[in-house]
């Protein structure tokens, strides 16, 4: 599969909350199909540069164009409704519904234009619900599941409002390196079966790794490197602004594996 | 299931049919107390698709109660007919709603809750003040009914009966649908219902005017039944207060919540009143911190809470 | 006229603070604000009644005394339910103000009620203004009040704990302050300074339980119009709200008093959000 078009364009997003630049001129691109890594330490700008993209926070400068539309100025609804959908790093599930009930949410209001009639729409949810494995759990309030759980639910959510693209906001936190595994493998099947673009946010190395087909790395809310996998994780830039030696290890288990 | 939710709704078809006959068994004392419960539980349910559904409690809601009980007090001095002012009324109500909601329901609960108090307030000094049109601090007639008073009380305790009914019935459907889901996401985490796709600004100014729908009608009704208002008494802040204690009591985000909190609230009035005349302003403060420390569910999430705690253990005795 | 503005403005300002203060920090939108206010006027009666106590002096004790209730009210009854929601800290705060209201119908009646003061129609002359004397004094003590809830916020640890806890809350506990009691000492800081104000209003003008509605009305758009937990931002809402009201009492008739605040209000909220000087007062 080769559509190499460019779906999502940043270009130069700052945001600054007076003299601090949690973001500060960020550019890069997401191609159709693509799995992006987003990487650097806490506090490097990833959560606030997608609440940027995604019109939560208003932006200090640069533009947003998905699919060549200025995007900049639109709001949060707005943007999901177009096909471009964000995870939270902090679960934010619907409190007081069941897990089936948050995934028909999705599939009802997500991408505009299709069909969000009531009977379809929970058809559609069903589906997604049984894609990542809640099917027992469906009818489960969501104050009742356990943290990998409720991932997976957002995760249900996000997809069943059929985006293009997708921010997953280090949907592995506080995982175990099992459920981390899993995680891993359900997010590259979706990505095949339905064609999707992913912006994956991360400072699990390993995860990203693995799964990500380019890397982009922020560092006090600065792009210091973009490249594949190999290039980023040689680069000197990048293991200077991550804790040396635990990272320095990393590196050897991904280079004696790749 | 299916077996169960057929059974509630013969029994609720039971109900109405039962109510529709109850007046030729009643005093004219009663069947006035009923009509006032009637009218109080589609006051709340107006409230409830706000408060209960949304999360966003409209404190002044008797606002539109007041709408409704002056545009059909002067639509009808002006010699138009009863059913032509009784759309009027709504129409104006939800025209406030609307104006006045699209600046404050941008914003979050805190603002929103108030700021319909002091709306409430500031139409009433208009309402007070515009004495040609609105008859002022004295209030204003309506035309009487050229019947018998027993047959007048059993129209309007009819016509509340259908409009609790329909109101009802309304917020039933308009919970299960597409809208209903916004409403309740909206309530559930709002940031998340906003990046789901769901223009929360829309949502909710919608919803406040089928609020004002509601209420307004009620205030319709009340007017032309009373065939006198004054504005301290349709735009009375105490009427909210009851509102919020009947869902209160009766559970909140509940479709049948609002009716049994009417019922309960209405009739310990009648019985309380007359014992509690002097303090009857701390007694309604007590038994709020009551019903809020010990029943903060209502009967209806109590209830919903004894039988999901039957439903587990059920579950467990059959899975050993 | 403008004198007049000024000078009311000065109480209003007081009056919002502790409102704005109660909302901003805890979240708490006090419906039995005006209730405490009024109580404030009535102690101060009391005194002045029994014991011919000047009420410029009574309101320390009518302060004290409402400092008590207010953290009686707190840690009795807001606190445990806190995490209910804003719904039910509307709906116990306002089942206090039908108690208060009712114990203080009982007591006093509906009727309207005066302090008299001895020297309460003199005026002194500034250049060519008539400014009335007691008018004058409670603009003094409000600003006065002012200004030390200002100094105690940012110079008393308890005050600077205050703030840190509003500036965020789990740091707060992370080096080990009592939240709670922060949060309950700003709330009592508050009835303190509704009751102040019920105190200064007394010296001056009638007062009666009808108040109580109007008051928690004028305070909510202070409070909105100063950004909420914003001490100087309610100050200037509070004076803002006083010369709008005369203004155009004077101009448009009394009547349409409540209806002005109401309009600066919603007008305030659709061009800046969060008030004229927004966010909390440190940040």
């Amino acid at each position: 599969m080769g559509e190499n078009s460019t779906i999502l364009q940043i270009k130069n997003l700052s945001k600054h909350f007076g003299a601090l630049k949690a973001v500060d001129e960020v550019s890069f691109e997401v191609k159709k199909g693509e799995i992006v890594g987003l990487i650097g330490p806490n506090g490097a700008g990833k959560t606030t540069l997608t609440n940027l993209v995604n019109g939560t926070y208003p932006k200090t400068e640069g533009k947003v164009l998905f699919k060549d539309l200025d995007i900049s100025n639109l709001k949060p609804y707005q943007i999901a409704r177009i096909g471009l959908t964000r995870t939270y790093q902090v679960v934010k599930p619907l409190t007081g519904m069941t897990v089936e009930e948050n995934v028909l949410v999705g599939s009802l209001f997500g991408r505009e234009n299709r069909d969000s009639e009531m009977k379809n729409a929970s058809k559609r949810a069903r589906e997604i619900i049984k894609l990542v494995g809640l099917e027992s759990k469906k009818d489960s309030l969501v104050s009742d599941i356990t943290l990998p759980d409720l991932k997976k639910m957002e995760f249900a959510r996000v997809l069943a409002m059929e985006p293009e693209v997708i921010f997953l906001d280090e949907v592995m936190a506080g995982l175990n390196p099992i459920e981390v595994e899993e995680a891993s493998i359900l997010v590259k099947e979706v990505r095949q079966e339905k064609d999707l673009s992913i912006v994956y946010i991360e400072h699990i190395m390993k995860a990203v790794m693995g799964i990500s087909d380019r890397i982009v790395v922020l560092h006090h809310g600065r792009k210091i490197v973009e490249g594949t996998p190999q290039e980023v994780v040689n680069d000197p830039a990048v293991v200077e602004a991550y804790l040396g030696k635990r990272y320095a290890k990393g590196i050897k288990e991904v280079n004696n594996e790749g | 299931m299916p077996n169960s939710k057929k059974a509630n709704i013969f029994l609720l078809v039971i109900a109405v049919v039962l109510f529709i006959f109850l007046p030729r068994f009643l005093s004219g004392y009663w069947v006035r107390v009923i009509t006032t419960i009637f009218m109080y539980a589609v006051i709340a349910q107006g409230m409830n698709i706000m408060s209960g559904y949304m999360g966003y409690l409209p404190f002044g809601n008797a606002m539109f109660f007041g709408i409704g009980a002056y545009v059909t007090a002067i639509g009808m001095s002006k010699g138009l007919p009863f059913l032509l002012v009784v759309p009027l009324a709504a129409i104006t109500a939800i025209l406030f709603s609307i104006l006045l909601g699209l600046p404050v329901l941008r914003l979050r609960g805190h603002y929103f809750a108030i700021a319909t108090i002091g709306m409430s307030g500031a139409i009433l000094s208009v309402v007070q003040n515009a004495t040609e049109i609105t008859g002022g601090a004295m209030g204003t007639t309506l035309p009487i009914i050229d019947k018998a008073p027993g047959v007048v009380y059993n129209y309007f305790y009819l016509a509340m009966l259908a409009l609790m009914v329909i109101t009802t019935l309304s917020l039933h459907f308009i919970i299960k649908s597409k809208f209903g889901f916004g409403i309740r996401s909206i309530k559930a985490n709002e940031d998340a219902a906003n990046s789901m796709g769901i223009n929360t600004t829309y949502h909710k100014v919608i919803a406040w005017a089928i609020s004002a729908l509601f209420t307004s009608i009620a205030g319709a009704l009340y007017a032309y039944w009373m065939s006198f208002i004054g504005p301290d008494e349709v735009f009375d802040v105490m009427i909210a207060v009851n509102t919020i204690v009947i869902m209160l009591i009766g559970g909140a985000g509940s479709i049948l919540g609002p009716i049994i909190g009417a019922f309960i609230i209405e009739l310990f009035a009648e019985v309380a009143w007359s014992a509690f005349l002097e303090y009857h302003l701390a007694v309604l403060g007590i038994i709020i911190i009551i019903i809020v420390i010990f029943v903060p569910k209502g009967v209806t999430g109590t209830i919903g809470d004894f039988v999901k705690r039957r439903k587990l253990r059920v579950g467990k005795k059959v899975s050993i | 006229m403008l004198v007049n503005a000024i000078l009311l403005g000065g109480l209003y300002a007081l009056m919002g603070i502790g409102f704005s203060l109660q909302w901003g920090i805890s979240g708490i939108i006090n419906l039995s604000y005006g209730a405490m206010v009024i109580l404030g006027s009535y102690i101060s009666l009391e005194f002045f009644n029994f014991f011919h106590i000047d009420p410029f002096i009574s309101m320390i004790i009518s302060g004290a005394i409402l400092f008590i209730i207010g953290a009686i009210i707190y840690r009795g009854l807001l606190q445990p339910f806190l995490k209910g929601g804003i719904v039910f800290t509307l709906i116990l705060t306002f089942a206090v103000r039908l108690i208060v209201e009712n114990i203080i119908l009982k007591v006093w009646s509906a009727d309207y009620r005066t302090i008299r003061l001895a020297y309460a129609g003199s005026n002194f002359q500034l250049g060519d203004v008539y400014i009335p004397l007691t008018k004058f004094l409670t603009f003094i003590a409000a600003g006065i009040l002012i200004y030390l809830t200002y100094l105690f916020m940012m110079n008393t640890k308890t005050g600077k704990g205050i703030q840190a806890v509003a500036l965020d809350k789990e740091g707060a506990q992370a080096v080990g302050m009592d939240v709670e009691k922060m949060y309950m000492i700003n709330f009592a800081l508050g009835t303190a300074l509704a009751g102040l104000t019920g105190s200064l209003w007394a010296s001056i003008y009638a007062f009666s339980p009808h108040l109580l509605g109007p008051i928690v009305g004028k305070v909510f758009i202070i409070a909105i119009l100063g950004g909420l937990g914003n001490i100087w931002g309610a100050a200037a809402g509070g004076l803002l709200l006083g010369f709008a009201e005369t203004a155009g009492a004077a101009f448009l008739g009394s009547q349409w008093q409540e209806a002005i605040g109401m309009v600066i209000m919603v007008s305030v909220l659709l061009w800046r959000p969060y008030g004229l000087m927004g966010k909390k007062f440190f940040g």
